[in-house]
């Protein structure tokens, strides 16, 4: 019965009353969607906005957290400034209150990322009050650009590897656009005033540009070298000043509308308009830029920059598919892109999103439609735009996963955003795509050799995601190539690659029958023979007996008798160290019962780590043919052998030295054919790579030392271990740059007298010498910008620097946050007062307090007293 | 101060799927006892995965080996530890597996950048996951398998065809 009541009751209840949306969830939905595809002109769009905070900004919700989520759009979707700036104008006009709140509470962040050395997002809030120029006070922006200039300068003048100083250059650079499209008017002098200052730092040669150039050298057959960043910015700005500062593609989403200003109230009397409010022309209120403190140049954070290229697949050729490198345009798009890509890196979907539709957030008409061809383009009248939004986005996104010394993210990530856009508009990105990978391939031989390897795995790895699917027809005739040309090379390891990620059987289904022999038998067979089987082998009957014993999990004893008698019957051959027979034949066996997986492999050697662990130290050799003997085993699936040394690393069985000797020494290095092997590239640079990032912990240990409250003792012993690994690592790169730089000096010639060795090969082994030689240099290079003892004493110093302003930060917090505190507390006292004093009347009057207005407060006290 | 909300989603949180087997778990732990409740099993939930440095990873093929799956997940780090997911009876692979990372910004990366990509050309799917638990590594279906593989209806040629219950249904 209760039941059915109920149901009655709600049957008949009104519909529930309608939620209705509380207006600052309302705003923020459209303030985060700004721009994206608006039915109607952004213009209008951008002045409902404005308008409704305006008329809204006495709502907490509004003045709050509103506010913060506008901020955070601010640096998370850098695309969309213009447009969040243009609603802060409107806003503004309708409210100033609304235009001085919100610089308020920007220019705190601010001021925080200059301190911080958050460069990124100091750029965007700085970028936003750029667009706001045309209602800031006295100079605006300006004096704070002088600031920042002055202050690279000092930096530049301090040291010539500094990179903040052109980090702060490019900052000012790209800042200068949006205050010339803003509303403020003006401003050229100045500006070109400025140009002419920046211009010192702008043109002048970084040392470390030779490092970075992702085509290095300057022969004809590079497609581009290094091209600075700044260099380009600053010439761009030069022609857009000759041009009268058009910056075409920057969206302009605000106009002043008089109708907007709020009529002055009686007796009010507005600042700039003089005696009487009435009569005179209606403006937009002006307010003082925040005060923003340039933090003193030892102040600065300590991260090491490098200087930056400009990579570009699509620009300057023949079809103008994307802004030529002379226009503004080019670098504008290029930062907003790279820092949206950058910055939404926790949703590689939304990112896709974004790129695709990225030509809502520029003037319209900045761009040819999206998706148009090449064949489309041609009947494209002359005076529009030929750009492709699709090629100006995959170039953004290329330049990251070419970026030198290294992205901000991993690798994989860049890769993934590329998968998305694909199968978010497959028709439109897929050509783009096959144009790059062209581009990419035709110029693989002159490529840096770190970058081209990025190639390789970013390719493998794309086609992964779709199928395998790509025309090979292409490239059937690089495979007449002899195997050290390096678009032979890149075919061989690329096949390898997608066989890692799928297997051999499938892929050689997605190749056309050319590139079959390229596949060979071997890489069909999931378990490599134990090469002891045959009775031709060396100590075939020893090994097989080592390999039984390891299987029946038999005592070490009788595994040393089996050991004993390979090494004395290497001594009667007369084999020098009869160690390296015995190794092999026991490392080949725990790679053969491994062989299932990689499980099975590591299990295997966890079994048999202590016999392994000590042949290192009684035999370098030795030491050396575990790493030969696991690569032997595996030499049709290398990708499993470079899994198995680098766990061989970790086990302390085999040392970084012994795996870099065994792979570049003499020894194996011979003619120096073996360069051209990615997988062996593969292996080397894993290897270093663990040596560098324990330096790199070790020196990060030391730097938070400063505030961690270590014992003298506990930092002695730190700065010791650095010294000593640090001395370790640069030996490392030394034994590299020896090996490699034998071949690239030429030590090959040599080999010339040798059957099937050409003067072409002795060319091309000379080039590979050459490229891991570069590679191998830059990555030292950007070591010692990290772990060098300059480098740590900088760290240090800087880290000390941060920890005293953090403590300023914080007390300034604290003092703010007190007197809010107080301020609150105050104000509930009114309150209580006030309503004590109402009560206090009601009752003088003869009303009942309790209860007959709901004065809730009394209630509770009541109810719970009864 | 409260971190402010971004302005994008996140794709580094554990999944709805995770968050609900976990509640259901929570739920039957702590059967008829009145005692105190706890405070917010969503937190806890969150709390224990804020160090993960494991995932699981769900939808492979069958076929798909070890090598594979080291091949994939290492773009995002050094893998600490690999465990294929098991068929009960049969110990072979049953389309699941935990990877194990060293570092947690490497389990989330993964998160990002490799849930809901292809390997061996499937989709594979990740989550935040507490940490591998001997006995994990067994498929927890009727027949030995994942639970998802017995009354699947569509034909999966990498997950051994027709579910196992569905098939010995129609015959």
């Amino acid at each position: 019965m209760l039941l059915e009541d109920d149901d009655i009751e709600r049957e008949r209840r009104p519909a529930r009353r309608r939620y209705e949306e509380p207006i600052a969830s309302r705003l923020r939905r459209e303030i985060v969607a700004i721009a994206e595809n608006v039915m109607g002109p952004y213009e209008d769009q951008c002045a409902g906005i404005g308008r409704e905070i305006g008329l809204n900004f006495e709502d907490d919700q509004i003045r709050g957290p509103f506010l913060d989520n506008l901020v955070q759009l601010l640096k998370e979707q850098p695309m969309k400034i213009p447009f969040v700036a243009a609603v802060i104008l409107y806003a503004n006009d309708v409210n100033s209150e609304a235009g001085k709140e919100t610089m308020a509470r920007v220019g705190a962040q601010l001021q925080n990322a200059l301190e911080k050395g958050d460069w990124r997002e100091f750029k965007l809030l700085l970028r936003f009050f750029g667009c706001l120029q045309g209602i800031l006070q006295e100079g605006g922006v300006l004096p704070v650009l002088d600031e920042l200039f002055d202050l690279a300068a000092d930096q530049m003048a301090a040291s010539e590897e500094d990179a903040v100083g052109l980090e702060l250059v490019k900052i000012i650079l790209l800042t200068i656009p949006y205050i010339m499209a803003s509303s403020a008017t003006g401003l050229e002098e100045q500006i070109s005033e400025l140009l002419k200052k920046t211009e010192v730092i702008a043109y002048v040669q970084h040392p470390h540009e030779v490092l970075v150039a992702p085509y290095p050298g300057d022969g004809p057959e590079i497609p581009f070298g290094f091209q600075s960043v700044i260099g380009l910015l600053q010439k761009q700005l030069e022609r857009e000043a000759e041009k009268g500062w058009e910056l075409r593609c920057i969206a302009r989403p605000y106009k002043f509308l008089p109708e907007l200003v709020p009529e002055p109230k009686e007796g009010e009397v507005k600042e700039e308009n003089g005696t009487n409010g009435d009569a005179k022309p209606k403006t937009s209120t002006k307010h003082p830029l925040p005060a923003v403190t340039i933090p003193a140049p030892q102040n600065l954070a300590q991260k090491p920059l490098f200087p930056e290229t400009f990579f570009s697949i699509y620009a300057d050729l023949e079809v103008e598919t994307v802004p030529p490198t002379t226009n503004i345009a080019a670098s504008l798009m290029r930062d907003c892109l790279i820092d949206n890509i950058n910055i939404l890196d926790f949703n590689r979907t939304a990112t896709a999103k974004f790129l695709i539709e990225m030509d809502f957030f520029w003037a319209r008409g900045t761009f040819a439609s999206r998706g148009v061809t090449l064949d489309q383009l041609k009947n494209y009248p002359a005076e529009r735009s030929h750009w492709k939004p699709e090629d100006v986005v995959l170039d953004a996104l290329f330049s990251q996963i070419f970026l030198l010394p290294r992205s901000e993210h991993k690798l994989i990530y860049y890769h993934s955003v590329i998968t998305e856009t694909c199968k978010l508009a497959p028709s439109q990105i897929a050509p783009t795509l096959g144009r790059a990978i062209r581009f990419l391939f035709k110029h693989i031989d002159v490529m840096d050799m770190e970058l081209a390897y990025r190639y390789l795995d970013w390719f493998a790895h794309h086609l992964s995601n779709f199928e395998f699917r790509w025309k090979w027809s292409e490239w059937v005739g690089d495979l007449d190539r002899v195997e050290l040309h390096p678009k032979k090379a890149f075919i061989m390891s690329i096949l390898d690659k997608e066989i890692r990620l799928s297997f051999a059987k499938r892929i050689r289904e997605t190749v056309p029958h050319q590139y079959h022999f390229l596949i060979t038998e071997g890489k069909f067979k999931d378990v490599p023979e134990f090469k002891y089987n045959s009775p031709t082998t060396p100590y075939s009957s020893e090994g097989k007996e080592i390999l039984s014993l390891l299987r029946k999990k038999a005592p070490e004893s009788e595994i040393q008798i089996a050991m004993d008698a390979i090494q004395t019957q290497a001594a009667e051959h007369g084999i020098e160290d009869p160690m390296i027979p015995s190794t092999d034949a026991y490392v080949t066996a725990v790679c053969f019962i491994g062989s299932k997986s990689l499980s099975h492999v590591l299990s295997c050697i966890e079994r048999c780590k202590e016999r392994l662990l000590n042949i290192g130290p009684m035999s370098e050799g030795a030491r050396r043919q575990i790493v030969a003997s696991v690569v032997e085993y595996w030499k049709d699936q290398p990708g499993t052998a470079v899994n198995i040394i680098d766990k061989l690393l970790n086990y302390t069985i085999v040392t970084p030295e012994s795996v870099i000797i065994w792979a570049l020494g003499p020894e194996t290095l011979g003619n120096g054919s073996v360069l051209a092997e990615g997988w062996r590239y593969e292996m080397v640079s894993v290897t270093v790579g663990k040596v560098t990032n324990r330096v790199r912990q070790i020196v990060a240990a030391r730097v938070s030392s400063v505030t961690a409250s270590l014992e003298d003792e506990q930092i002695k012993m730190l700065d010791d271990t650095l010294t000593k690994e640090r001395a370790a690592m640069r030996q490392l790169f030394a034994a590299i740059a020896d090996a490699v730089g034998g071949i690239a000096a030429g030590a090959a010639d040599g080999f010339i007298e040798e059957d099937n060795f050409t003067t072409e090969e002795a060319a091309l082994v000379k080039q590979w010498g050459e490229r891991w030689g570069r590679v191998f240099n830059r990555k030292l290079a950007v070591e010692e910008a990290f772990v060098g003892e300059a480098a740590v004493v900088a760290q240090i110093a800087g880290a000390i620097a941060q920890a005293g302003l953090q403590k300023t930060r914080d007390e300034k917090a604290a003092v703010l946050k007190a007197e809010e505190d107080a301020k609150r507390e105050v104000e509930r006292l009114e309150a209580e007062a006030k309503a004590a004093a109402e009560v206090e009347e009601k009752q003088a009057i003869g009303l009942n307090g309790h209860g007959v207005d709901g004065n809730g407060a009394m209630d509770m006290e009541h109810d719970v007293v009864e | 101060m409260p971190a402010i909300r971004s302005t994008v989603d996140r794709m580094d949180k554990p999944s709805s799927y995770a968050a609900s087997k976990n509640n259901r778990r929570r739920e039957s732990d702590r059967g008829d006892d009145d005692g105190p409740r706890e405070q917010s099993p969503q937190r806890e939930f969150e709390d224990n995965l804020k160090d993960a440095t494991t995932l699981y990873v769900g939808n492979l093929s069958f076929y798909t080996t070890e090598e594979q799956i080291h091949e994939l997940f290492s773009k995002c780090g050094e893998i600490k530890r690999l465990v294929m997911g098991l068929d009960r009876f049969q110990k072979t692979p049953c389309g699941f597996c935990f990877v194990e990372y060293y570092s947690h910004q490497d389990a989330l990366d993964c998160m990002k950048y490799i849930g809901g990509t292809k390997l061996d050309e499937r989709i594979i799917r990740t989550d935040l996951d507490e940490g591998f638990a001997e006995g994990r590594q067994y498929g927890r279906g009727k027949s030995g398998g994942q639970v998802r593989d017995e009354y699947r209806d569509e034909f999966d040629p990498g997950r051994g065809g027709f579910g196992r219950i569905y098939t010995e249904d129609s015959h």
